[in-house]
């Protein structure tokens, strides 16, 4: 980093924060991820890995939250029938409501051929490949869904989707399904006669399913044109690529989020889509906080003791998110970002697997060195939240108003807070020798 | 005296909003005897937002009236009253911070071109930005 | 037959250092000598008949008669695994040395002349052709610390051939004193041959062979020289120096202690017995107070060596048997940690236990090393299954009717062994990985055939204890039967054939053995 960045480009004083450094770029409008080819070249070939086996996550999401429903065993709900691979992405190809990436509406060609063969290349029955995990890592995507749910909580009242699952008129949403589902099946019937909370829970988490559904399905398009678009040579800086996801952000922002099952050729709302739900504040922002910052200790890599006080009492305190995260773990067996590394191993694009080999152990820790690089990536989208939150709420950077700047900056400063936790990787990813 | 929505039609930079809020069927709620507050943004506000968010929101009409009714407070608030209060509760729900820097009026991030244009059913004030929640 | 064991090694060592051999070709060669050499002992083995308790296979020629010195080589059940275990670990340690090392043609020739050295002590049938052997020893050793060693070598090479020095002088001064005071012909090794002098004679020249190989051992407070040398030396010297050399000490106090002085050693037992349980408790609680995980192994060693005395000093055949068991398995068990340390301290470039941490890493860490280390740390706490237990327990049970006492203190100290290994695992292998140093070169998988070759000794060993007593239960049996007065074997019998019967015989004799 040069001196010449260390000096405010606006007319304020120099910060004295502690990342005082990251927040005049934040104000030049850059990333918290300094720019150079090299990240520029990690991010988006990681988003490129990423956006594949998202393909597949939103897909599956959907048609667990739409179909598979409250199936008691539903031992094939990562079966994805040839419908939802088909299923037209709202944001892609030639059906779009908006087009974000020039490519297919259906799944990503890769996807397809990986869905055939798997990484074991063998004509093993699926169910083979299946319980071998030749497959993509769905368990990923409910550790996510999970996350949401269990921080629900956060952005209330902007955030309207907890509130309506509490309302009686989601129950009475729920009960028209749940009835519906169970025609006929006068055992289950009866257990939700008897613990009808219990099968309310089970769908407000089935809402979440949908929720996260939505939300990825704009995700895995805007990666793919981003990683296109750096292909043709067209995307040259981090700031371009942060500002292409604030640009796809503000685009999908009223984006409905909702929750409809199918369940016997009938649609039920259980979130309609005229309760105005939208993708930024009932998916986005929730998404953010609660996957990037809070999510929840992980078990298998280190116990933590609740009563000695190891574990937050608050939730807002939670801080076990990917910015978070210590990736070296990654490779222990049940942590859920073992398998969003090795779903994305399946898909690196050459050029990464090429510069993984160069470095640390090559091949062999390829698993950690992707997750660092992920890290990096997440920690550009986070200044793609920030810059949208900032434009949305607050000032341009290039507002003649001192007082305006001065709003922007402690708002960039209170975001930063944030990192100031020791475990925090922002001061890390300003190095390229975190890998 | 003409209400709110007469006054957005009969004037020129309003032709985004007025055509929002035909699309969202408020139209009515907004010629009812109210009173409302509406803050307006102006054809330049809206040509602020980056490209498609209007797109998205024009195709979700549910979504696009949240948006709107953010922009609406139940009641007849003048500059003098909102800025004393500080804050008032929007028809969406959510809050407007009023802010002021150096004297100026402002309602959340968006500076207010014209206060206090008073109509039949309420009381305008145009805004140089969308505001948006949260 | 037995020469060979010795001459390869040595022709080897002449050829490695004198030949021109490539640089490129110096570790294959030795590796290819010192192969050899284990496959003859192999076949050595082979020709060994495990229930013959004398000496086999005596070679014999003049060399210097009117000084009593002849060229006198025979092999018996004590000194058979000793010289396995030699040739094995010799193997292993040209395997793990580093062949970029500077000097390399001299490293290679003195590890070769080492292990023909310490074969032809095991070897030797003749006092003096013993002592030779055991003197020989001494400048390489000196050299390849003082060379190729870590921090502090030269203080450690001083230091450690000063009390080898001051240790061959002791037991040289025993042998002389032996031989004109029995006005013995020769200095061929005669059993018992100490008998003949009075009681206080034979406790003096005892006591002056027991500080000479208690330094070699060594035994508490004979040791200071160890944890420095243990630690000054390379992975492979240290894996020689604990495995093999140490193994003179045990061995010579068995032979020559126990063998030629059988009254005084009688008459001492008790003091031993609790001289070697003092060994163990003083090894086992200075090892958990250490920081190095190379000095902690070190220690552990001192701990693990004052079995040995104990089982030796309590005089039954199942406690004896179990010494030279712990022999092998303490050799073998160092040998492993000792590697296993040496890759750790190669790849992180530390052995401080502060820094440490996570090596069970799946990616970023040593993890198969971190697992062979628990192993091996588990086979040295004892854990059943493993070759430690074995030997344990055979010493344990064969000493508690004798020295109640002293055997409980040492099972205590088989507890506090695990203590200091579960300190060293703890903190080592498992906790959080440092990201901030954790960016350490992978282990090749030639890096990690030395200790795979060990542990499953350790584990085949552990599984299948006959293959380690059946060679030495005869020789051992005997020692202890010949003893002047052992009123204990009938005890032992009742229990040997109960726990071991199916598998081992340990050729009890239902009569102690007529006094000879």
């Amino acid at each position: 980093m040069t001196a010449t960045l260390t000096t405010s480009p606006t007319k304020l004083p120099p910060s004295t924060h502690e990342f005082a450094e990251v927040i005049h770029r934040l104000e030049a409008g850059g990333s918290m991820l300094p720019d150079t080819p090299e990240n520029l070249m990690q991010i988006i070939g990681i988003y490129k890995a990423y956006a594949v086996p998202m393909d597949f996550y939103w897909r599956d999401l959907l048609y667990i939250a739409e179909r598979v429903f409250l199936n008691p065993l539903p031992a094939f709900k990562y079966f994805l029938p040839q419908a939802y691979m088909d299923l037209p992405n709202h944001y892609a190809g030639d059906t779009a409501d908006l087009r974000i990436w020039r490519g297919q509406a259906t799944a990503h060609p890769e996807l397809v051929e990986f869905m055939k063969k798997g990484e074991t290349n063998s004509p093993m029955p699926k169910l083979l490949h299946h319980l071998w995990h030749d497959r993509i890592n769905m368990e990923f995507a409910e550790a996510c869904m999970r996350a949401m749910l269990w921080h629900q909580e956060m952005y209330t009242p902007v955030n309207r989707f907890y509130d309506y699952l509490e309302t009686d008129e989601y129950v009475a949403n729920a009960d028209r399904a749940i009835r519906a589902y169970f025609k006929g099946n006068p055992l289950m019937l009866g257990l939700y006669k008897v613990f009808p909370d219990m099968f309310v829970e089970q769908v407000r988490q089935l809402s979440y399913y949908s929720n996260l559904g939505l939300f990825w399905e704009v995700m895995a398009p805007v990666f793919f044109e981003m990683s296109d678009l750096y292909d043709e040579g067209k995307m040259t800086t981090v700031p371009e690529a942060m500002d292409f996801l604030v640009n796809g952000i503000f685009a999908i922002a009223g984006r409905p989020i909702y929750h409809h099952a199918h369940i016997n050729g009938e649609c039920y709302e259980i979130i309609p889509k005229s309760k105005g739900f939208t993708w930024l504040y009932e998916a986005a922002l929730p998404y953010v906080e609660s996957v990037f910052y809070r999510t929840a200790p992980f078990r298998g890599t280190k116990s933590y003791n609740a009563q000695a006080g190891q574990v937050p009492a608050n939730q807002a305190d939670f801080h076990y998110g990917i910015l978070y995260a210590d990736v070296f773990p990654v490779g222990t067996a049940g942590i859920p970002p073992t398998l969003l590394m090795q779903d994305m191993l399946h898909f690196l694009p050459p050029y990464l697997v090429d510069y993984y080999k160069q470095y640390c152990r090559g091949e062999e820790d390829m698993l950690i060195q992707l997750g660092v690089t992920f890290q990096r990536s997440m920690y550009n989208v986070t200044s793609a939240v920030i810059q949208a939150l900032r434009t949305a709420l607050l000032y341009p950077l290039d507002d003649p108003n001192p007082g305006h700047l001065k709003a922007n900056r402690e708002f960039f400063e209170s975001q930063l807070n944030r990192f100031k936790r020791p475990e925090a990787r922002l001061r890390d990813i300003q190095s390229q020798d975190y890998r | 005296m003409p209400d709110i929505v007469d006054i957005a039609v009969s004037n020129d930079s309003f032709t985004t909003l007025v055509t929002a809020v035909k699309a969202a069927n408020l139209v009515d709620t907004l010629k009812s005897p109210g009173p409302f507050t509406v803050f307006a943004p102006t054809d330049e506000a809206f040509a602020k937002l980056p490209p498609g968010t209007v797109q998205t929101l024009v195709q979700n009409i549910p979504q696009l009236s949240r948006i709107l009714t953010y922009h609406v407070a139940a009641g007849k608030y003048t500059q003098a009253e909102l800025e004393q209060l500080g804050e008032v509760a929007s028809v969406e729900g959510s809050v407007i911070p009023i802010r002021s820097f150096d004297g100026s009026f402002e309602v959340k991030n968006a500076s207010v071109v014209a206060a206090d244009i008073e109509a039949d059913n309420g009381i305008i004030h145009v805004l140089d930005t969308v505001i948006l929640m949260g | 037959m037995l020469s060979l064991l010795i001459w390869v090694p040595v022709a080897g060592a002449i050829a490695v250092g004198f030949a021109p051999v490539p640089p490129r070709l110096l570790k294959l060669t030795s590796l290819i000598i010192s192969g050899i050499v284990l496959l003859l002992t192999l076949w050595l083995v082979g020709q060994f008949d495990a229930s013959d308790p004398a000496f086999q296979l005596q070679e014999y020629f003049a060399w210097l008669p009117s000084l009593g010195l002849n060229y006198d080589l025979a092999i018996d059940g004590l000194s058979l695994p000793m010289v396995v275990l030699n040739s094995f670990l010799t193997w292993i340690a040209i395997y793990s040395s580093n062949e970029k090392t500077e000097r390399a043609r001299l490293l290679y020739a003195l590890m070769l002349l080492v292990g023909g050295g310490v074969a032809g002590a095991f070897l030797a049938h003749n006092l003096l052709l013993f002592f030779l052997f055991y003197e020989v020893e001494l400048i390489p050793f000196y050299l390849l610390i003082s060379i190729w060693g870590g921090e502090n070598r030269g203080y450690a090479a001083t230091k450690f051939l000063l009390y080898t020095a001051l240790s061959g002088a002791l037991i040289v001064a025993a042998f002389l004193g032996l031989i004109w005071f029995t006005d013995a012909s020769s200095f061929t090794y005669e059993s018992l041959a100490g008998q003949s002098l009075s009681l206080s004679l034979q406790l003096v020249l005892l006591v002056t062979l027991l500080i000479g190989f208690g330094i070699k051992v060594p035994l508490f407070p004979l040791h200071t020289w160890l944890p420095d040398t243990y630690v000054a030396a390379s992975t492979p010297v240290a894996i020689l120096l604990g495995g093999v050399l140490a193994k003179l000490g045990t061995y010579g106090l068995l032979r020559f202690g126990l063998g030629l002085f059988p009254d005084a050693w009688m008459f001492l037992a008790p003091g031993l017995a609790t001289w070697g349980t003092i060994s163990v408790l003083y090894g086992a609680i200075v090892a958990i107070a250490q920081k190095d995980i190379k000095r902690m192994v070190a220690y552990s060693s001192i701990g693990h060596m004052g079995y040995i005395l104990l089982g030796a000093a309590s005089l039954t055949a199942l406690s004896v048997v179990g010494s030279v068991a712990q022999m092998v398995a303490h050799g073998l068990i160092l040998a492993t940690l000792f590697h296993l340390v040496g890759i750790v301290e190669t790849k992180v470039g530390t052995r401080e236990l502060d820094v440490l941490n996570g090596l069970m890493n799946p990616i970023r860490g040593l993890p198969l090393v971190s697992a062979l280390l628990v192993l091996g740390g588990m086979a040295s706490a004892g854990i059943p299954g493993l070759v430690g237990f074995i030997a344990e327990f055979m010493v344990f049970q064969g000493s508690y009717s004798i020295f109640p006492w002293q055997t409980l203190f040492c099972v205590v100290g088989s507890g506090l062994t695990a203590v200091y290994f579960v300190i060293l695992l703890n903190r080592t292998c498992f906790g959080k990985l440092d990201n901030a140093i954790a960016y350490f070169p992978k282990v090749e998988w030639r890096e990690r055939v030395p200790a795979l070759m060990l542990v499953i000794s350790i584990v085949f060993l552990g599984i299948q204890p006959t293959w380690l007593v059946r060679w030495s239960e005869a020789t051992t049996t005997q020692m202890v039967a010949a003893m002047p007065d052992t009123s204990q074997p009938l005890a032992l019998q009742t229990f040997t054939q109960e726990i071991f019967a199916p598998r081992i015989s340990l050729g009890m004799q239902p009569e102690p053995l007529p006094r000879s």
